[in-house]
């Protein structure tokens, strides 16, 4: 189980406070990212329509829908950062049993999500701010693969 | 195979760090340091806590060598292969560094370049940072 110090639970909400989250949260903007920068992540989004280069991706109606569902899943289970193994359970069941999501695209979302918070907060984004974060998305990866059978 | 666009995006990223290599390669060791703690067995001789003075000497080397990797990005494997040798024969990093090493590189570029740093250039540096990290492993075994 993944222990957050008062410091990183500190960094983890006041990072998400100061990034406007309707704005850069809203926008889920690393979901569409993720397409774009490893396109083989496509395999599972054949009905989204155009995915063809990096505009329509950025710009595709399903993709910016569907990371706004992701964002609005995950947000109620960070509320939980002391046991987020029984919080995203049910995600977990989910993303193996009906998705058959390789978990390994979890590690990368996180990656670029991680990424697209330090384009927003700039200077801010610290190294310790950095590694909460990273650390925060590495449990919500293991979190999410831990159901898998 | 980098596209004629992805070597515009990495060559214009590259003249941002250009002249600050000390710097954003220091910035680049911390954060490797901070952020995954294990990659630290690998810098032993930089001591228990590298101060600020060794951070900058050898994050400049390493960004000296992500330099010259840019200049010559269609010739890796020749450019690369005295680096490539060190890391076969005596640095010997587990192959799952470069991924770590990768993605501090994009929160460094990310945070100082924020908005100006889009999906296309995020895309053509992990791709080709890759390629990098595939030529210094490729002597391996």
């Amino acid at each position: 189980m993944v222990h957050f110090t008062a410091e990183e639970k500190a960094a983890i909400t006041g990072l998400w406070g100061k990034v406007n989250v309707e704005e850069a949260g809203g926008e889920a903007l690393a979901g569409r990212k993720l397409l774009v920068i490893y396109p083989w992540t496509q395999r599972f989004f054949d009905s989204f329509g155009n995915l063809s280069s990096a505009s329509a991706i950025m710009g595709n109606p399903k993709a910016k829908a569907h990371g706004k569902e992701v964002l609005t899943s995950s947000r109620e289970a960070i509320k939980n950062l002391n046991n987020l193994k029984d919080a995203f359970a049910k995600l977990s069941e989910l993303h193996c049993d009906k998705l058959h999501m390789d978990p390994e695209n979890f590690r990368l979302l996180g990656d670029v999500i991680v990424i697209v918070l330090a384009t927003h907060s700039g200077r801010e984004c610290t190294p310790d701010m950095h590694a909460a974060w990273q650390k925060l998305l590495s449990g919500v990866a293991t979190a999410l693969a831990h159901k898998y059978h | 195979m980098l596209s004629a666009q992805e070597r515009a995006h990495i060559a214009q990223v590259w003249d941002l760090i250009a002249g600050h290599e000390a710097s954003f390669g220091a910035e680049l060791l911390l954060r490797l340091f901070t952020v995954y703690p294990s990659t630290k067995v690998y810098f032993r001789h930089l001591g228990d806590q590298p101060d600020e003075v060794q951070l900058l000497s050898h994050g400049q080397r390493m960004l000296q060598a992500v330099g010259v990797a840019v200049q010559y990005m269609d010739n890796l494997h020749a450019v690369l292969s005295p680096l490539a040798d060190l890391h076969a024969q005596v640095l010997r990093v587990d192959p799952t560094n470069f991924p770590l090493v990768i993605q501090c590189f994009q929160v460094v570029l990310a945070s100082h370049l924020q908005g100006e740093y889009t999906v296309e250039m995020q895309a053509a540096w992990d791709k080709f940072l890759t390629g990098v990290a595939v030529v210094l492993t490729e002597k391996y075994r």
